[in-house]
């Protein structure tokens, strides 16, 4: 029997379904499975019992919980994919609307995160899904295999007090290159997990923290590093940084 | 009593319903209606602008390169930056890696479904394995450009969702050979593929005249074009009324045509008694040359009936993507490609307001911001296309579903209106920033 596959979207920008979709594996993963609702690229518009529930985007309407409900009652395994459903989002930035993760309402069975999440990251989750695997993430935060950080222990004391390095401070990745911690830059590099392949830093870009934390909240984590850095007065106020992609639970 | 009916849209990006009004047996209204309103004009109050095209970015997972550059133009207009010829050429190839992506995905998996009934070469109702294996050639085709667009993005955007290459100054290049000759072959892939695939709806529709209710009425066509060629990146904003009259105005003139409260959802246009639209058949109908001699060939194939259709979209999504591959060609061989040019640094701020535009896949796309003296954003107005195509697919939905219901079969208007609103290609994301 092939496995019946559910894919929803709540409140997302539709980049981690259509990541799935451009994967090299989606083909293949398509045959082996059967598809039961997709309804980006399905008719099939009604909720059936099937063995896995992929969910992407956040929760922001009260009747998008009732749409959950009835997934994870019908669902054998829920996987939040992408950081909205993982953690709440972008849209955890909003002083007006609630983000909320899925883990929020529903009892889920794993996430792949990411903003979107890095297509190899999609890739092994969806074989390892199709061959009746659990989810495999690493327990490591981005810091550890970070190729800015040579021999150094991350540097807690030195003042951090830009969100950027300025245009002619760039530098794509190369021997030279060094922590952006190290050079005044805040990088959430030291509470990301990894499994991004460093993609943003190679650019010259420091990591905004979207594959979000190793061990569950996201906020708690974010609290405690700021706390240790020496932050600006500026960027300690700024709430594009604290709300990037989470928010503390809320009720619902 | 007015009954209402509410149906669910498949097929489409985002979650969308269709409402229908049912007054005295008679469907007085239909409304294409979407939800999750998200309030990124919101958001970005109090943001820094080097935080802003990241955050703009995530308004949509299908045009995120657009969303990206289009506020990367509106903040070098506060700084007065002319950005690096290399900059603008590697903009133009994330841009043109993402419209291979996002129209591949429309044509196959929205439209072509639709256009196989439509046209009644397919009568059954078509799910996802019966298209997948409806033409297991086009299939791969698809497959393989949806891929190839993901990866150019990859490849000079840093990522290939929500790149990160593109900043307000330019774009971070490291010029690479290698790169250069992968991106090159995916390309002449990609022409490949689509001559295919053009011809492949030509043998398949063109002997067709589409149907009458998929006629887009007197409408204005909005649309980008540079000295009227077709450009996304760069040029002036035209509406063309109806089939003769056209209008090119400067940016900052857009509210004499349409604004908005950034508080509240929608558009405001100034004129009352004509849709706007934008998208494909805007750009075609503003455009007078592709810069192609192969896309005249291929579009004389197409009458007026045609021209004047929704469903033409369709086609024009594989023009477009023949058209960007071509040009993505030309930019390839760019000398300045090869060279390493520093990006200027954003030094002092000249103007409190930016206004950028640029012709995102679904059609223009303008981010107006302001700034305060703190220089962080006090209001931000974005115009997306799809919240601009609204009242048009309203329109046409409605007299569709009243002709639909004379036979008072609900479940078939339910049905048909969808393949009007899939013809749009909507972005709900984009249209509930």
């Amino acid at each position: 029997m092939k496995l019946k596959i559910l894919i929803a979207s709540l409140t997302s920008c539709s980049g981690c379904i259509s990541s799935v979709l451009s994967s090299d594996i989606f083909p293949q993963f398509l045959e082996r499975i059967k598809l039961s609702y997709f309804p980006f690229i399905s008719d099939e518009n009604k909720i059936e019992e099937c063995d896995i529930a992929l969910i992407e985007g956040c929760i922001s309407m009260d009747s998008q919980i009732e749409l959950l409900k009835d997934i994870r009652n019908n669902a054998k395994k829920v996987y939040a994919l992408g950081t909205c459903a993982a953690f709440g989002g972008i849209l955890s930035l909003s002083e007006k609307k609630k983000a909320g993760a899925i883990s929020d309402v529903v009892q889920i069975d794993g996430i792949i995160p990411g903003c979107p999440p890095p297509l190899k990251l999609i890739g092994n989750c969806l074989i390892r899904l199709i061959e009746n695997k659990e989810i495999k993430l690493s327990e490591k935060n981005l810091c550890s295999s970070c190729p800015l950080r040579g021999n150094n222990n991350i540097p807690f004391e030195k003042p951090v007090n830009k969100l950027n390095p300025s245009n002619d401070e760039l530098t794509i990745f190369n021997e030279k290159s060094n922590c952006f911690l190290d050079n005044g830059i805040l990088c959430l590099g030291p509470i990301t997990r990894e499994g991004c392949d460093h993609i943003c830093i190679e650019q010259g870009i420091p990591c905004e923290g979207c594959l979000g934390p190793v061990s569950k909240d996201y906020t708690s984590n974010l609290i405690n590093f700021l706390s240790l850095i020496n932050l600006s007065k500026d960027l300690t106020k700024y709430k594009g940084i604290f709300y990037r992609f989470s928010k503390p639970k809320i009720g619902w | 009593m007015i009954q209402k009916v509410i149906d669910v849209c498949t097929r489409v990006e985002g979650h969308g319903n269709v409402k229908i009004y049912i007054q005295n047996d008679e469907i007085s209204n239909v409304e294409f209606e979407i939800l999750a309103f998200r309030g990124f004009e919101n958001i970005l109050i109090g943001k820094k602008l080097s935080d802003v095209p990241k955050i703009v970015s995530r308004i949509c997972g299908l045009c995120h390169a657009s969303q990206t550059i289009v506020s990367c133009k509106s903040i070098e207009e506060m700084y007065n930056i002319k950005v690096n010829q290399q900059s603008v050429l590697v903009r133009r190839l994330l841009m043109a890696g993402e419209l291979l992506k996002s129209h591949s995905m429309h044509y196959f998996f929205q439209s072509f479904p639709d256009l196989l009934n439509i046209f009644k070469i397919y009568t059954k109702p078509i799910d996802i394995y019966d298209l997948i294996k409806y033409n297991p050639q086009l299939t791969s085709h698809i497959y393989e450009i949806i891929k190839i667009g993901n990866d150019i993005d990859k490849l000079f955007g840093g990522r290939s969702i929500h790149a990160i290459t593109p900043i307000p100054g330019g774009v971070i290049y490291r010029p690479s050979r290698n790169r250069i000759i992968i991106v090159e072959k995916y390309f002449l892939r990609v022409l490949s593929n689509l001559e295919w695939i053009i011809k492949n709806f030509i043998d398949l529709f063109s002997k067709f005249n589409p149907p009458e209710d998929f006629v887009i009425p007197n409408v204005n066509f909005l649309s980008l074009s540079n000295n009227k060629s077709y450009d996304r990146y760069d040029g002036i904003l035209t509406i063309k009324k109806g089939l003769a009259e056209y209008q090119d105005f400067r940016l900052e003139e857009y509210i004499d045509y349409f604004d908005k409260d950034p508080t509240i959802r929608g558009i405001d246009f100034t004129d009352k008694n004509h849709n706007y639209l934008v998208g494909p058949i805007s750009r075609n109908q503003v455009v007078e040359s592709y810069g192609s001699d192969e896309i005249s060939g291929y579009l004389s194939l197409f009458d007026e009936k045609w021209r004047n259709n929704i469903l033409y979209a369709s086609f024009l999504n594989l023009i477009e993507m023949y058209v960007e591959s071509q040009n993505s060609l030309k930019i390839l061989e760019d000398p300045i490609l090869k060279s390493t040019i520093p990006l200027p640094n954003l030094k002092s701020i000249i103007s409190r307001e930016g206004i950028g535009v640029v012709e995102a896949p679904r059609g223009s796309l303008i981010h107006h911001y302001r700034i305060n003296k703190r220089n962080v954003l006090k209001e931000a107005k974005l115009f997306i296309a799809t919240e601009i195509n609204i009242a048009l697919i309203n329109n046409m939905i409605s007299n569709y579903a009243r002709k639909l219901y004379e036979k008072k079969d609900l479940n078939k208007v339910k049905k048909e209106i969808q393949k009007i609103i899939r013809a749009f290609d909507p972005c709900i994301s984009c249209a509930t920033h």
